[in-house]
């Protein structure tokens, strides 16, 4: 409990340094003797390594140190470990580390890895799920079956890295039914690069016989766990510590350089940094994966989904990664929205030659939720209803069935359809239109989550009335440690939030978390939080009865006093308070934690997943309004609205920020940022001049509102408010342009030459010739085994 | 060899190669470590220095050309302990994200401060779009780029 609001537009601490040029990221961390490490990468998609030899390199100036696949013996993955640190004989996509080297200077260690012999035999390379989904396609781990499983229940084979399904109800029962129009879109989308503006950099020491690893990441403990793992030590033996992050948005929830710093500070005995080129950065990013989607529903002609069923492929690249993770994603996305009489879907995540796909803000939704929105105005206009209409008709409300199963608690959807159509007759009529321009709009609904899952924290009370957080929270710019999770200490004992002084995340000094993101940062480290301060809140209660001889309920903490519920003035500061309680029995403490509440799913329906059903949903309204020029086939975004789910607000004008920001970043991603990959397996974007990133003069200000009051289990009623804003900006763009062009929009990002392809009819229907006709046969688990009870 | 910078108004003199990007020479010899090497093309600003009170990314400046020429960087635009207008202005409409960008938006922006001072919200976007932000979607940075103008 507290007696004062963490509701506060409290600005950011960090702001004033970081304006000034003072804050020290990791790119800025110089130590003495420092040596500075390069990355030797494959030049080929596929090939075996015939020879590599480091001695010339070794003898070159300036060599400290070189490490090859023999130094890092482990496998790390999630589900299955099928990713060594250097690639061990076998070269499975273009940029693949070889060999890791640490020298005095920069150029020195470059030009060592020039002086590194290597032969290479080519091999044939699959560089498309089409490609690789082939019955005689060549395997990218033709050893799938010797990894070690650390998720029982995905069904894999060849080139399907791992399979998740979910059935629910009679799906052939549903399409087949007389009164039902059948309904089957085909959707794809590139990959998307982060972007983030400090690269991943790491600068690693070894003393004592620990490594100290001090890395640009969102998962301290993530990294501290797979390190070990691939170097074949104690996890313990790691430390990591984590300076503000300079972006994540993803990109940094995996491991990435930390390992070669790592081992060459073991090898040579001095600090080593090793920052990755922005060229690194744009051709091995752990992008926001390809997909190729397919979609069918069963509607009756009144607008009821009997049956709705869906393939969706996502390109992992060479190695599983995220995506095994995120298979899981696409019953709650794709599945999400709608009330559906009966669904079955499988995701499945491919392996191809190509660079390893990741984690990027809303993983799996993007893509999904421009999918199924795309589809459902495809439902709307084939049934001649109203695209908003049916929508209203089938979102999920208050003890609905989703896709796994199930209960969603609270009618959430609607009403904020309601919030968004009062935003939109609010607004000033649109000016005369005779520019010869296309006009149309869209409204568009998401489901999204809050990745939960362990988080500790620890809270010091200080004999001066401040409060130390410790936490493994890392700062990576959304503000979430900055400002709500001060907050919500600062109301629970009643100071100011400036006297809650935030640890920055180092492994040795807080306990497990499962790192900062997928909206989790305010709802789990929050938690954890809240718990650990309402105990030091206890223990300064019972200290300050007895000094004020009244009861500790009669009390109140506010105002940086401990006073009589009513007397304000009354009792004594916390300062006095605290200083008391460390007299008489010691310093005072707190700790917290927190994982999910492990809402269940229904039994039986699922297969392959990590999570079968979401603790906190998290919904969005979009609606967006394009022009299309015809002559040139440029979009511009003309107005841009949202109505989120935030449950509370701690920091509303901290999440106004972080949508528009999502928003920003949506946009890019459904006009402009376009990754494609050679015909020599390589990504072809390299950098800003071909990667086209959202200029200030590209964005509207985006209209805000957020939704309040639905049920969370988050602390003081929160969701996670940063990831989300992106979830539906590619659907709300995609539909707005089929509506203002008429034409079937079944591919992102809508770039003048895809959009002037669309007007002039030259763009053929997609045809997703890898996925088989019968849903069944996209299944390597057989149905009846998967889903028999 | 060696040449003479000013940075800051400090004079200070480099052995470093002379096609030295003045970035490396700013972060790596001078521990000014505000401007960042993000793209390193030009394309995006973070590394933005004022040459002789104009506006330049000093990754694509060889260090030796900015010999007896006046740098200021982001560390150099306000007195110590302090914020000039714009920071200022950024602070308070809690603007700031990662903050990557930021030194270089704030170059920029000090320089678009003292020359424009009739700049419209359109001018302000243009003037941003050699500076590139991931994290903001931009909006805060022209509203509190207007409120600097406003506060002049």
């Amino acid at each position: 409990m507290s007696d004062v609001s963490a509701t506060m537009d409290l600005r950011r601490r960090d702001a004033a340094d970081k304006l000034r040029g003072r804050t020290r990221y990791t790119i800025d961390r110089y130590l003495p003797g420092m040596l500075h490490a390069a990355v030797l990468r494959a030049g080929v998609p596929a090939g075996r390594i015939m020879r590599l030899d480091t001695s010339r390199a070794a003898r070159m100036p300036g060599v400290r140190a070189i490490v090859t696949a023999a130094d890092a013996p482990g496998m790390i993955g999630i589900g299955i470990a099928d990713h060594p640190l250097f690639a061990r004989d076998v070269i499975r996509y273009d940029g693949e580390p070889l060999a890791a080297v640490a020298a005095v200077t920069l150029a020195q260690a470059q030009a060592a890895l020039a002086a590194i012999d290597v032969e290479i035999e080519p091999l044939p390379a699959v560089l498309t799920m089409a490609d690789a989904l082939k019955p005689d396609a060549s395997l990218v781990h033709p050893d799938w079956r010797s990894y070690e499983v650390l998720l029982e229940g995905s069904a894999r084979g060849g080139n399907v890295a791992w399979e998740a399904t979910v059935v629910r109800g009679d799906v052939d029962a549903a399409f087949a039914r007389p009164d039902v129009e059948i309904v089957e879109s085909c959707f794809r989308v590139g990959r998307q690069n982060h972007v983030a503006f400090e690269p991943r950099a790491v600068v690693a020491s070894y003393e004592d016989g620990r490594f100290h690893i001090e890395t640009s990441t969102q998962v301290p403990w993530g990294i501290r766990n797979a390190t070990a793992r691939l170097l074949g030590v104690p996890a313990s033996q790691v430390r990591v510590t984590v300076p503000p992050v300079g972006g994540g948005f993803g990109l940094k929830f995996d491991l990435a350089v930390e390992p070669f710093a790592a081992l060459l500070a073991r090898a040579s005995g001095r600090p080593v940094r090793l920052v990755n080129s922005r060229e690194e950065e744009m051709l091995t990013c752990l992008f926001r994966e390809n997909a190729d989607i397919r979609i069918r529903s069963a509607v009756t002609r009144e607008g009821d989904i009997v049956g709705r069923e869906a393939v969706v492929l996502m390109d992992c690249g060479a190695y599983g990664g995220e995506q095994i993770f995120l298979t899981t994603m696409t019953a709650h996305t794709l599945g999400g929205n709608y009330k559906l009489g009966s669904v079955r879907m499988v995701s499945r995540a491919i392996y191809t030659n190509t660079a390893p796909n990741g984690a990027f803000r809303c993983c799996n939704g993007v893509y999904n939720t421009f999918a199924l929105e795309r589809h459902t105005d495809e439902i709307a206009a084939r049934i001649g209803m109203d695209p908003l209409a049916f929508r209203r008709r089938n979102v999920l409300g208050d003890k609905d069935l989703g896709a796994t199963g199930q209960i969603f608690e609270g009618d959430v959807l609607g009403p904020m359809l309601e919030r968004m159509d009062t935003l939109r007759d609010a607004a000033a009529p649109p000016p005369a239109r005779s520019d010869g321009r296309l006009y149309g709009r869209a409204t568009t609904v998401g489901t999204w989550f809050v990745f939960v899952g362990p988080s500790a924290a620890t809270v010091n009370m200080n004999a001066d009335g401040t409060a130390t957080l410790v936490t493994s929270g890392v700062e990576i710019g959304s503000g979430s440690m900055m400002q709500s999770l001060p907050q919500i200490v600062a109301s629970t004992l009643g100071i100011a939030p400036e006297h809650v002084v935030v640890r920055a995340a180092d492994t040795d000094a807080a306990g497990y978390d499962v790192g900062v993101g997928g909206g989790r940062t305010t709802v789990s480290l929050g938690a954890a939080s809240l718990s650990g301060a309402q105990e030091v809140r206890t223990k300064l209660l019972k200290v300050a009865s007895e000094m004020i001889e009244a009861a500790p309920d009669d009390l109140v903490m506010r105002g940086g006093r401990i006073e009589i519920a009513g007397a304000p003035g009354s009792g004594r500061t916390v300062m006095e308070v605290a200083t008391r309680a460390q007299a008489l029995g010691g310093p005072v403490s707190g700790t917290g934690a927190f994982t999910g509440a492990g809402v269940p799913a229904m039994p039986g329906c699922v297969a392959g997943h990590f999570i079968d059903a979401i603790d906190i949903p998290v919904f969005a309204v979009h609606d967006c309004e394009v022009a299309v020029d015809p002559e040139t086939g440029h979009v511009e975004v003309l107005s841009y609205r949202v109505v989120q789910d935030v449950g509370r607000a701690l920091n509303p004008r901290a999440i106004h920020g972080q949508i528009q920001g999502g928003v920003v970043q949506g946009l890019g991603y459904a006009l402009h940022e376009e990754v494609t990959i050679g015909s020599n397996g390589r990504v072809c974007q390299n950098g800003f001049e071909t990667y086209r990133v959202p200029l200030a003069l590209d964005v509207v200000p985006v209209e805000i509102s957020l939704y309040e009051g639905a049920p969370s289990i988050g602390p003081l009623g929160t969701k996670g408010a940063g990831e989300v804003p992106i979830l539906n900006v590619g659907a709300a763009v995609a539909c707005a342009v089929a509506n203002a062009t008429g034409k079937r929009v079944q591919a992102l990002p809508l770039t003048p030459p895809r959009v002037l392809e669309l007007l002039l009819d030259r763009t053929q229907d997609l045809a997703l010739s890898h996925i088989a006709d019968a849903w069944t046969d996209n299944l390597i688990r057989s149905y009846q085994t998967a889903h028999d009870k | 060899m060696g040449f003479n910078l000013t940075v800051n108004g400090d004079r200070l003199s480099s052995a470093a190669e002379p096609a030295t990007p003045l970035v490396d020479v700013l972060r790596e010899e001078m521990h000014l470590t505000g401007a960042k090497p993000v793209c390193r093309e030009g394309f995006c600003g973070a590394c933005m220095v004022l040459v002789d009170g104009e506006p330049t990314p000093s990754c694509l400046l060889p260090a030796a050309l900015a010999d007896g020429r006046e740098i200021q960087t982001v560390e150099g635009l306000a007195p110590l302990g302090q914020l000039n207008r714009i920071q200022a202005a950024l602070e308070v409409s809690d603007a700031v994200q990662c903050g990557m960008c930021f030194p270089g938006m704030v170059v920029s922006l000090t320089h678009l401060l003292t020359t424009r001072p009739d700049a419209t919200s359109d001018d302000i976007r243009a003037a941003l779009t050699g500076n590139i932000c991931r994290c903001t979607g931009y909006e805060r940075i022209v509203e509190a780029t207007l409120l600097a103008l406003a506060t002049a």
